[in-house]
């Protein structure tokens, strides 16, 4: 079988628009824009998958049923959702800031999207393969701290904006422990390509960088813990916590623009399970099944992973989140990172 | 040490978490599946037919409407020609209904039952009275338990046997004697249905 690769079915599109008689200027408007609706079209696929599997690990978790009436086991009932915010009013507070309260939407949604670029969903399913796609990734998701800082402050609404300051202060301090447990990955794989960091871990199962003991495991940890901050989800998820909150940046937004919001978040959460697979379970490495496949179920692993988080772990206060992030996570991974570094220099690896 | 023993405690957590993951929902999918009401449950008030002649068993004593703490029972039984009363009208209001039970507590002619149904809801409020022809076809498939006195015929069986011949059986005599073989029981009961409605004194009073 011949190799799904994006740049076959980028070249095929390419051809195909070519044989229209197209000419140059408009050729690449055309073909971007038609691949941008591809990457858009899975992506919202995903994300609406990701809905309905939450709300059906959240009803199991609890011995319900879920979402049970549109199709089998209700698997269309998020589109059914998507189509029924679509078709809501807008509403707008009459004092909000105009242009931000329009734009912080936009940008979340499109922060959650960019980072697909350089996800590596199979062996050359990649749209762009930077040399620096991890650090691409650290500064296209920070947008995320931006549009919800938006969102609180262009909504006029005291729970939007504290939501929005909590978001910010949490992102913030989340962000430093979770690169520092990405730099140990980086110290071994010597390249900050998604592509390369998932062929360093190729061969055998335990060389998988979870398996590089001691300080593998200990990355891990401390990435999904911050990365379950950084998607905003239970047990961090104080920017939204809806005892306090409401429901925190969020609102004052209806109808499609809330829709975004909520896609992007489930987009983010899909993001930090790619990212921790890529760079601590192999990638699309796997054995029979395509790479695809495989990426894909260790992603929803994850994914079912941060759920489970959801439903086992109460939330924390502010002044506990905050400690727990300077005075815990910060120390441990810089430890873990100096550790790795040693045993990189010292040759005890395998 | 804290911090490791407070790791474990979390990865339990998750533990137990997964553990009901894989369990199986203990919710049903309620129009599409409904559960069993246990048999005491009270449900809606129905009105209790004879298991022979399946006439009601109601004799328009009017005590169950004096029992209903929220009046939800409305009854006419004025008296008929032979000076009897008969059962013109009766009314439950499912808007009053309390499901107390009061009125079963109070029938003494096994006629008023509260059924196990639940499912009653309409988009008009006075479909919520129900008359007796409803409430007695709402009753036709609650089972109970017959505790009536039964009268005794007035005519005696011998008698009785003597001008029906068709219906006569040997066991007749013996029934008086307190056997309750069904054929019998039915033989009663038919002989009984014009004896057996009481004297009506509950109400001599409005009698005009």
């Amino acid at each position: 079988m011949e190799r799904l690769e994006l740049k076959h079915i980028f070249s095929w599109l390419h051809d195909l628009l070519v044989s229209t008689g197209l000419g140059e200027p408009w050729l690449s408007v055309v073909t971007y824009l038609m691949l941008g609706a591809m990457m858009f079209g899975a992506l919202s696929v995903i994300a609406l998958f990701l809905v309905w599997w939450e709300r059906k690990i959240s009803a199991h978790v609890q011995q319900r049923f879920g979402p049970m009436r549109n199709g089998w086991h209700g698997w269309y009932q998020t589109i059914m959702d998507a189509i029924k915010l679509l078709q809501k009013e807008d509403v707008r507070v009459t004092n909000r800031d105009k242009f931000v309260f329009f734009w912080a939407p936009v940008i979340c949604f499109v922060a959650a999207f960019l980072a697909y670029i350089v996800i590596p969903f199979g062996d050359g399913l990649i749209v762009a393969d930077f040399n620096i796609g991890i650090l691409y990734i650290m500064a296209v998701t920070t947008f995320t701290i931006i549009s919800l800082l938006m969102a609180g402050w262009g909504s006029n609404n005291k729970y939007a904006l504290l939501g929005g300051m909590r978001s910010a202060a949490q992102m913030v301090s989340y962000e430093i422990p979770m690169v520092a447990s990405i730099l140990v990955v980086i110290v071994y794989s010597g390249s900050l390509s998604m592509v390369d960091i998932v062929e360093s871990q190729s061969g055998m199962i335990f060389n998988w960088f979870i398996f590089k003991l001691p300080f593998g495991p200990i990355a891990f940890i401390t990435y999904i813990i911050a990365a379950t901050a950084e998607a905003n989800r239970v047990p961090f998820d104080l920017p939204e916590a809806e005892h306090e909150l409401v429901a925190g940046f969020n609102i004052e937004y209806s109808g499609m623009k809330f829709a975004m919001f909520f896609l992007a978040e489930f987009v983010n959460m899909f993001t930090v399970s790619a990212i921790a697979v890529t760079l601590f379970f192999g990638g699309w490495n796997g054995w029979l099944l395509p790479s695809w496949l495989w990426f894909l179920g260790k992603t929803l692993l994850v994914v079912l992973l941060l759920m489970l988080f959801r439903w086992s772990y109460p939330r924390l206060r502010v002044d506990q989140l905050m400690e727990f992030a300077w005075k815990f996570l910060v120390p441990l991974t810089f430890a873990n990172l100096l550790v790795g570094a040693a045993f990189k220099y010292l040759g005890w690896y395998w | 040490m804290g911090v490791l023993k407070s790791f474990v405690e979390l990865i339990r957590g998750l533990g137990i978490a997964g553990k009901h993951l894989g369990r199986h929902a203990i919710t049903i999918q309620y129009p599409e599946e409904k559960w069993t009401m246990p048999e005491k449950s009270r449900g809606i008030v129905v009105l209790l037919s004879d298991k022979e002649t399946g006439e009601l068993n109601c004799t328009a004593c009017q005590l169950c409407m004096r029992a209903c703490p929220t009046a939800a029972i409305d009854i006419d039984a004025p008296r008929g020609e032979d000076k009897k009363r008969y059962l013109a009208r009766f009314e439950v209001d499912h808007m009053l209904c309390c499901f107390c039970g009061l009125c079963v507590e109070a029938c003494n002619f096994c006629a008023i039952e509260m059924s196990t149904e639940y499912e009653f809801s309409t988009l008009n409020k006075s479909d919520l009275i129900w008359d007796k022809d409803k409430l007695q076809e709402m009753g036709r498939n609650v089972d109970y338990v017959d505790t009536r006195k039964k009268k005794e015929p007035k005519t005696p069986p011998e008698a009785d046997a003597a001008t029906k011949p068709a219906e006569a059986k040997p066991d007749v005599a013996p029934a008086s004697t307190g056997d309750v073989n069904p054929e019998t029981k039915a033989a009663e009961a038919k002989d009984a249905t014009s004896t057996d409605t009481p004297s009506g004194d509950t109400g001599k009073e409005e009698d005009k």
